[in-house]
């Protein structure tokens, strides 16, 4: 058999394999035991806890050795556990079902409650047109106003409802900007500081992005986003910004002035975090149908925190991603049901995306000198059709003799779509960090889906019968009808909209691109250091640390309800 | 220039395997004797002997408009007289099994007419007028594309073409639908492919060796079977579509 074009001892997934199977991870058979259900704690737990609630309630529920295929349970073959990769952390499959975890919850519950909104045309209003002196001591009372408003507290009326401070606690706002002496003028708990959180190279780009500028990373209440919706956010925000401006700038609430500011909080100065999507989705903004891939790859942090790992950073958006527009937009918003986290999942358990990809980066160094570990834009490939040809080749290649000489790893990844998502994803980040051209990796994803077909014959589900077969032809596209560059896709882009295991990937393919060069961000500096926020809830420098710490119930989220209900 | 059928590219059995296979001037080679009874039984459709279902009347009977694509397509037997479109569906092992899922597909619109082929990962389903489809399924049982250990006939919960094989060589079925009599090496079906237990077991043959099977698969494989790398025409001719077809997403104006 002709051989990889290079040698790599490293297997990242055996050590998962050896946990998950007790046999020979290069087996080829296996004594099926049919265990069933019992084999599995977490299963155990279900059929326990599934027998009280019966009880209490008085209607019937989990009941699968019964209602499971006329009374044959799962657990006919083992019942794997997952390593959620780099972690360490074994977990339930289960536990990865984002009902099930509280981590996932929070990470997009942080998504959908943030919004940012620009303070200069505020400013602006109040010094030209109301003469009013805008100062960093105003800024930082009116600050001071906001983060009691925001949550839900009154600022100008009388008799007014308030919400309970317990409830809300994960309601805050701050600001940042360019400007080196405006931060050290403002009171630090108020401020996202650039120079602090990001290393010096991402720092220097993003405070010449945003410049003398100030905007305010608001936060509305997990518990209204989740009552309400992602459009909520940019309503709640606005009308608690307008009453503290009007408190703390000692404002007439009727005066015209005020519309000024309301229109300037809900549509002049206001960055969504997903825009609004068309009638046949029928959602509003910030929901996760509208978020460009290129703002995602903003959202998630690990280029911040792992500067020199472009690989280590893009495979976090893996992860996010495929939790939040596989598990969620399309699993829960789209479809319905649970099946879609065992797509998902495999891009982020186990280390073996891990693994293709660094095959991936090691392939590029060596034939290409691109030194990947040094992110910078001046020893990128010219992204020709020729390049994208023979990373692509070379990744996928490999990715499926590993998948045929470890038996055991693919029974892990069982289905044609588990492994289709993963080997592209190896294929299209090789090529976005090998270039600095996410149209490149893109084109590679589709490239190592007609070799994945004809190799083996079978790909994914039917879908890919449409998304993955014509995607060449739209992938370096850039007209608008026929495509965009990939930062500017999105979830709803056109052949995008209803296939799972896709979309998690693009959008690490096209931060890929970005972190490979060692871009400060991929298409918005201003989520990107919002994001940075450690206050936030979910930490999202480190996605997958946190879906383990969810799966495992050590990650403690928002929206907290017992203040308000009978104790247990 | 009349066209001629090229069937795929490659330079191995593997290729080979593939383009006879869809190729209908060849033969396909008879392996295993399978009634019609039985292929009836498997699928689960009807009972043997009884009427076939229909979904409208026959042709003859029914008023048809004066329509020239009704004049150009000879309607199959089973349209003609108005069955209704039932299925069979394989799962096909990743170690080695002979047919695999697009090959599948590909093969039976060479070979079938009226035929819907579906393809997925795991299972291959083909659906076409029910006395038509038993014609189809029992060549596709009883040739060279089946091979009663890997090849699965399975309708509903077909996990099992990329799990590790069980100890006695059979695919992993979590309905256990079909069994190995070690005494005979035969295997049985005993549930139809929807899982349904069967009133008598259908015999579908022994399981063929693995010399045989690494001569008759359609899959690459590295371990043990030839690796895709290894056949350099086919995978230029993957990159050139994938090149010609990247080119033209800009329609070019040359």
């Amino acid at each position: 058999m002709a051989k990889a074009k290079i040698e790599r001892t490293q297997k990242l997934f055996l050590k998962a394999l050896k946990g998950k199977f007790k046999e020979d991870p290069q087996s080829t058979s296996v004594v099926y035991a049919r265990e069933g259900l019992k084999q599995s704690p977490r299963k155990r737990e279900f059929l326990e806890s599934g027998k009280k609630m019966e009880m209490a309630r008085g209607i019937s529920m989990y009941d699968p050795v019964r209602c499971h295929l006329g009374g044959i349970p799962l657990g006919q073959r083992q019942l794997m556990t997952y390593e959620v990769s780099t972690t360490g952390v074994f977990v339930e499959g289960d536990d990865l079902h984002f009902v099930n975890n509280a981590a996932m919850q929070q990470m997009w519950d942080d998504i959908r409650r943030t919004i940012i909104v620009n303070m200069d045309l505020a400013h602006q209003t109040l010094q030209k047109r109301l003469g009013k002196e805008v100062t960093p001591e105003t800024i930082n009372e009116y600050l001071h106003v906001l983060n009691h408003a925001m949550p839900g507290a009154a600022v100008v009326q009388e008799h007014m409802v308030e919400t309970h401070p317990g409830l809300v606690d994960d309601c805050y706002v701050k600001v940042f900007t360019g400007d080196d002496e405006m931060v050290d003028d403002l009171e630090p708990q108020f401020v996202i500081n650039v120079e602090k959180l990001f290393p010096a190279k991402q720092a220097a780009q993003l405070k010449a992005a945003v410049g003398k500028s100030m905007w305010q990373a608001i936060h509305i209440p997990t518990i209204v986003s989740r009552t309400c919706d992602g459009g909520t956010t940019s309503r709640w925000s606005a009308m608690q910004l307008g009453m503290s401006f009007i408190g703390a700038y000692r404002m007439c609430a009727g005066e015209a002035a005020v519309a000024d500011l309301a229109f300037a909080a809900k549509h002049a100065g206001v960055i969504q975090m997903a825009d609004i999507l068309p009638a046949r989705r029928a959602r509003g903004p910030n929901e996760p149908g509208g978020i460009k891939f290129g703002h995602f790859a903003d959202m998630v942090q690990a280029d911040r925190k792992y500067p020199h790992d472009p690989a280590r950073a893009s495979l976090e958006v893996v992860g996010a991603g495929t939790m939040l527009f596989d598990q969620i937009w399309l699993g829960s918003y789209m479809s319905g049901g649970v099946g879609f986290t065992q797509y998902a999942t495999a891009a982020y358990t186990d280390n073996i995306l891990d693994e293709y990809t660094y095959y991936g980066m090691d392939y590029i160094k060596q034939k290409y000198k691109v030194d990947w570990q040094n992110p910078n834009e001046k020893d990128k490939v010219k992204p020709t059709q020729d390049v994208v040809n023979d990373i692509t080749t070379e990744v996928a290649l490999n990715g499926m003799e590993q998948y045929e000489q470890f038996p055991t790893l693919m029974e892990d990844h069982f289905g044609g779509s588990q492994r289709a998502g993963v080997l592209a994803a190896a294929c299209g980040l090789s090529c976005s960090i090998a270039t600095g051209n996410s149209n490149a990796g893109l084109n590679g994803w589709y490239l190592c889906m007609l070799l994945h077909k004809e190799g083996w014959s079978r790909l994914g589900f039917f879908g890919y019968d449409l998304q993955d077969q014509c995607g060449s032809a739209n992938s370096l596209a850039i007209r608008p009808d026929e495509g965009a560059v990939g930062e500017l896709r999105g979830p709803n882009y056109p052949n995008y909209a209803m296939n799972v295991g896709h979309q998690g990937e693009y959008a690490a393919i096209v931060g890929g691109a970005h972190y490979g060069r060692g871009d400060a961000w991929s298409l918005n500096p201003l989520i990107k250091i919002t994001f940075a926020d450690p206050s936030l809830k979910f930490d999202f420098a480190e996605p997958r640390r946190e879906f383990a710490k969810g799966a495992i119930r050590e990650f403690m989220p928002a929206g907290e309800r017992s203040l308000i209900i009978p104790a247990r | 220039m009349a066209y001629k059928p090229q069937y795929g590219p490659g330079s191995t059995v593997v290729a080979e395997n593939r383009r006879k296979y869809m190729d209908p001037s060849h033969k396909l080679e008879k392996v295993r004797d399978i009634s019609d009874e039985d292929i009836v039984l498997l699928m689960g459709h009807r009972a043997p002997g009884a009427a076939y279902p229909t979904a409208h009347p026959p042709l003859s009977e029914q008023q048809e408009p004066d329509c020239p694509v009704r004049k150009l397509v000879a309607p199959t037997d089973g349209a003609k007289h108005g069955d209704r479109v039932r299925y069979i569906q394989f799962t096909d092992s990743m170690f080695f099994a002979p047919a695999q899922p697009y090959l599948r597909s590909y093969l039976e619109s060479y070979r079938y007419r009226g035929v819907d082929p579906g393809t997925l990962s795991g299972r291959q389903i083909v659906e076409c007028r029910e006395r038509d489809l038993e014609k189809y399924a029992k060549e596709l049982v009883s040739t060279e594309l089946f091979d009663p250990a890997r090849t699965g006939i399975r309708g509903a919960t077909v996990h099992g073409h990329s799990l590790r094989l069980a100890e006695d060589g059979m695919m992993f079925d979590m309905l256990q639908r079909c069994v190995l009599d070690k005494k005979g090496n035969m295997v049985k079906y005993v549930k139809n492919q929807i899982g349904e237990p069967l009133d008598k077991e259908v015999k579908v043959g022994k399981p063929m060796d693995d010399k045989w099977l690494k001569a008759h698969t359609t899959i690459y494989h590295s371990l043990g079977g030839i690796a895709f790398r290894d056949d350099a025409e086919y995978i230029e001719w993957v990159q050139r579509i994938h090149s010609l077809r990247t080119k033209y997403g800009f329609m070019p104006e040359e």
